[in-house]
């Protein structure tokens, strides 16, 4: 499954608002964001900030690639 | 005192006798030391003995289909959180230790007779029973609300239960928990507990260092938690 990633700010109420849409057949599925630096260890980490469609969205990755690994696998879970 | 905690937990609550303090003071049972994450007693099991808890911190907690834990109470010094096994004999939820915890164990018929032969005693703890069901009613409604305030509610609660068993100096009081189990008692992620704790720092509500948590200002973060603590049904109040 292709996942097409688009940069976008997010309002979070916090230092972590470099975000990016993550689309699945030009649907909107999840909304990640990089963590900033106010969370220590996981900083520079992807969080699920958002999710459609995935059961419990709200994980850390270290990177892009698990992250996006990860909501595939998800989507082919949901849909199954 | 091995069961000072247990005393000043019922003194908070109402007034037993000197008798009765003194059957309290007496309870005695092995004593078992804890690891975090350990567990007491486990969903499906039958304990034969209830635990009174005597240092740390323990929960109650299930476990849904997909591995996540779900924590629904919090319990300190002083707190017999399986007494329930006196009457329902199975665990319908787990019961474990997250931070390094003390507990005796006092044997299901032991705990009977006393609770036989002192009827009021009965009463203090059916009481206590009754207080932690509305503890349970109160995170129900609570876990509603915006993450803010769900961290703001837990502090001012923890806090003034930490201060009840006179664990607390001023407004400092300890609190080991990682922001993970903080998440999972309140429904979010260690990610928004974490820019909780920023936010609330940020307004100088609280300080939490090194295990110990400091309120800054009570009134602001009563009003943040939306904290009316008159569910926790103490006599006195910070």
């Amino acid at each position: 499954m292709t996942l097409r990633l688009e940069p976008v700010l997010v309002d979070t109420g916090s230092d972590d608002e470099e975000g990016l849409l993550v689309f699945s057949n030009d649907r909107l599925v999840a909304v990640l964001v990089r963590l900033s630096d106010q969370h220590d260890s996981s900083a520079g980490s992807w969080f699920i900030e958002s999710s459609f469609g995935i059961r419990d969205g709200h994980r850390t990755f270290p990177d892009l690639t698990a992250a996006q690994e990860w909501i595939s696998a998800a989507l082919l879970g949901a849909r199954r | 005192m091995q069961t000072t905690p247990l005393l000043r937990r019922l003194q908070a609550i109402a007034t037993p006798t000197d008798e009765e303090r003194e059957v309290l003071a007496s309870l005695s049972g092995a004593t078992r030391q804890l690891r975090p994450n350990e567990d007491i007693a486990r969903v499906g099991e039958q304990p034969s003995v209830v635990c009174l808890m005597l240092e740390g911190i323990a929960c109650r907690y299930k476990i849904s289909a997909d591995g996540k834990r779900q924590i629904m109470s919090f319990h300190l010094p002083g707190d017999m959180p399986d007494l329930n096994t006196l009457f329902v004999h199975t665990m319908d939820h787990n019961f474990g230790a997250l931070v390094p915890t003390t507990v005796i164990t006092v044997p299901h018929d032991k705990m009977r007779g006393i609770l036989v032969r002192y009827p009021r005693i009965a009463h203090l703890l059916w009481r206590e029973t009754l207080i932690d069901a509305a503890v349970y009613r109160e995170w129900i409604v609570m876990r509603d609300r915006p993450a803010y305030a769900r961290v703001a509610h837990l502090f001012c609660e923890l806090f003034l239960r930490m201060q009840v068993i006179g664990l607390s100096k001023d407004l400092s009081c300890p609190l080991p928990l990682t922001q993970l189990q903080m998440g999972d008692a309140l429904g979010l992620s260690d990610v928004h507990v974490n820019r909780t704790l920023q936010e609330l720092r940020a307004e100088q509500l609280i300080r939490l260092e090194g295990g110990t948590l400091t309120i800054l200002d009570w009134e602001g973060l009563n009003y943040a938690g939306e904290f009316d603590s008159l569910y926790l049904h103490l006599k006195r109040a910070a």
